[in-house]
């Protein structure tokens, strides 16, 4: 009679603790059991491990450009946009005007846009081809610009000069070049006062660039500068659309400096309102808006990957367990007659499955780190770091993965009839 | 409670009209039909019986892993022929203390651990001290920490029996405890529910063997489902025989 009354004053307690130490005890059971089957456990959350390593190398990855990205925004400041002669497709069809941006376009924008600080010619061409004595270098991104360019682009000479105005206005042959391009052509910073060609035309190197390195996958030391004038010169046809780089006073003022080139380019090209812009602008801050679009495109993407390969494995998941079950039939039996209910079994079960796709993750986790490691080492790999959140999601997403693939299995074995289970051989 | 305190030092469990029907596909199998039976504290019986006598299902139903088609079944004082399954559970893991042919202990797992597993599922305190007394009843517990692959047959039946023991059980329900297991070890086994028994446990033990059925108290033996005698049998020390004493 006491003792009967002792445990209904004792029960909450100690059902909240027989709680705690059933979980403890699923675990550890599940431990033991799959500590038993290892190659067969392993073998089967490979493809958790799959989903989760891919994830998180992944999202590294993406958490690392969009962080070069910042950096580089951070870098050029946001006030930096590019203007390109640009055909609306409805005139390309009509061909009654040719596109244009000259020299004068430049000029006036220089002059008329209060809002822009500093203004360049940028005459790009991807492929020149540079030699030097015997050595040739191909395949060259030859810029031709102003001096502003330094500025805007903070890029400097730092052995030799780089050019003036007057090498500009002179349009002197005159050449800064990057430390690769010195590299590739088998030369050291005596070039500078050496003649080199480029595409024919004899220059003269009067700089070196600084070193810079990699900045989103591109050598940004695999290049030579030229004035604008003097490319125009070596490329003719560069002539008739030459675009422009234009930074504007503060990063505040860049939509007012935009709206000032738009305005000055328009007048000057005559165009009537209605008609389409046959130039475009790019501003920085759009592509870094551009840059987040992809990114979150990407991420969806990812997104999807990962859900597929969460049900596959989850699958492999669901088979096993239900193996397990028919193997150890038996000891449901057993367990039911002494005492074990529905529910017990059922989380047994389910415990076990979890903490097998919980194993999984964990390792899909420490192989996501590994692979980011391994990337890492390569020279011009960009900075990339697996965030705390990802690590977190994965677990928690194959410990769901582990729940809704262990439910089947874990009803199948919760509701076998204790007698039957007990006789199976 | 009312009932349990009637119940006390008279009927533990007690039948009345227990029918057990099943259908096997088509056929329908009268395993028990019309059993009526009243076991007391403290009683030591055997149930025999032919196989398809329906001693198993006897079994199974005193157990409360099954339950009758019709009939009532009162296990101290308590109707459980109609309880759902987890009461039943409940049932079987406070007041049954199963023992089986073929032990069913858990492969990998510890003696101790083995006989800690009821006591985990009735959520009780002390588990460890309570497992470990279970074990020196059957004079085990320098075996706690061996695996059942580390253990003799008639060690692995002593450590089952430890495991019925733990939750200190209304009913000790064995099931040929020792079918599988020599003669000799099988005697070890019979002497510990002697023990058992003498200590005040009431024991029901399923068995085809007359040697077996012989140190009970109580032979049930079944036939075509039916109860088809009910002896009680002396005590051990065989009463003197008693000389008739005749007038010249």
């Amino acid at each position: 009679m006491i003792r009967r009354f002792g445990n209904i004053l004792t029960a909450p307690f100690r059902f909240a603790s027989g709680m705690v130490s059933q979980t403890f005890r699923n675990v550890a059971t599940a431990f033991v059991q799959l500590w038993a089957n290892k190659g067969r456990a392993i073998l089967t959350t490979v493809g958790i491990i799959i989903a989760v390593s891919s994830t998180i190398t992944v999202v590294a990855f993406v958490g690392g450009f969009g962080k070069q990205m910042t950096e580089m925004v951070q870098g050029y400041g946001t006030q930096f946009m590019m203007v390109q002669a640009y055909a609306p497709s409805s005139d390309k069809r009509r061909g009654t005007r040719r596109v244009r941006l000259d020299i004068a376009d430049i000029e006036a924008v220089r002059i008329d846009c209060p809002s822009i600080r500093r203004i360049t010619p940028f005459v790009y061409t991807p492929n020149g081809e540079i030699t030097f004595g015997n050595e040739k270098a191909d395949e060259i991104p030859v810029r031709g610009v102003t001096e502003d360019y330094q500025t805007i682009r903070n890029f400097h000479a730092d052995v030799g000069r780089f050019f003036g105005p007057v090498d500009v206005e002179a349009a002197a042959p005159v050449m800064v070049l990057g430390r690769t391009v010195m590299k590739r052509l088998g030369a050291d910073e005596t070039i500078v006062g050496e003649q080199v060609y480029l595409d024919d035309n004899r220059f003269l190197v009067i700089g070196l660039l600084e070193e810079k390195g990699g900045n989103m996958g591109e050598d940004q030391d695999l290049t030579v500068m030229i004035p604008y004038t003097a490319a125009i010169k070596a490329y003719p046809n560069l002539r008739d659309s030459i675009p422009f780089l234009a930074e504007a006073t503060t990063p505040e003022a860049t939509h007012q400096a935009a709206a000032e080139i738009t305005h000055v380019l328009r007048t000057r090209h005559g165009l009537k309102p209605g008609q389409r812009d046959d130039f475009r602008i790019s501003r920085q801050d759009q592509m870094v808006k551009e840059f987040e679009n992809i990114r979150n495109i990407a991420s969806g993407m990812l997104a999807g990957i990962v859900s597929i390969s969460l049900i596959v494995g989850g699958i492999g998941i669901m088979n096993v367990m239900l193996v397990s079950v028919t193997e150890r039939t038996r000891e449901i039996g057993l367990r039911k007659s002494i005492g074990g209910r529905r529910r017990d079994i059922m989380l047994q079960f389910l415990t076990e499955a979890v903490v097998l796709c919980v194993i999984g993750g964990s390792i899909g986790v420490a192989l996501g780190y590994f692979a980011t490691y391994i990337a890492s080492l390569h020279p011009q790999m960009i900075e990339i770091e697996v965030p705390l959140w990802a690590v977190a999601m994965a677990l928690v997403s194959s410990a769901g993965a582990g729940v809704v693939f262990g439910i089947i299995p874990a009803f199948k074995a919760a509701i076998l009839h204790p007698i039957e289970a007990l006789r199976h051989e | 409670m009312i009932a349990s305190n009637e119940s006390k030092g008279s009927s533990l469990i007690e039948l009345v009209d227990l029918t057990k029907i099943y259908r096997v596909g088509t056929e329908i199998v009268n395993a028990l039909r019309g059993v009526s039976l009243t076991i007391r504290e403290n009683e030591y019986v055997a149930i025999m019986g032919p196989s398809g006598s329906g001693k198993s299902t006897m079994m199974n139903i005193l157990g409360c892993l099954d339950v009758p088609t019709s009939g009532k079944y009162v296990l101290r004082g308590q109707d459980v022929s109609t309880l759902s399954q987890s009461r039943l559970a409940r049932i079987r893991g406070r007041q049954i203390g199963f023992v089986f042919q073929t032990f069913e202990l858990l492969p990998r797992t510890t003696a101790l651990k083995n006989v800690e597993l009821p006591l985990m599922y009735a959520q009780v305190s002390r588990k460890k001290q309570r497992a470990m007394a279970a074990l020196k009843r059957v004079g085990l517990e320098d075996r706690a920490t061996h695996r059942p692959n580390q253990l003799s047959g008639g060690q692995k039946q002593r450590v089952a029996i430890a495991r019925a023991l733990a939750q200190t059980p209304d009913i000790i329900l064995a099931d040929e405890p020792t079918g599988n297991l020599d003669s000799k070890t099988g005697e070890e086994i019979m002497a510990i529910f002697d023990s058992l028994h003498a200590e005040g446990q009431t024991i029901i033990v399923v068995t085809h063997e007359e040697e077996i059925a012989a140190r009970c108290r109580r032979v049930i033996r079944l036939h075509d489902g039916m109860i088809a005698s009910d002896e009680t049998i002396s005590p051990v020390s065989a009463p003197a025989p008693r000389e008739r004493v005749t007038t010249p």
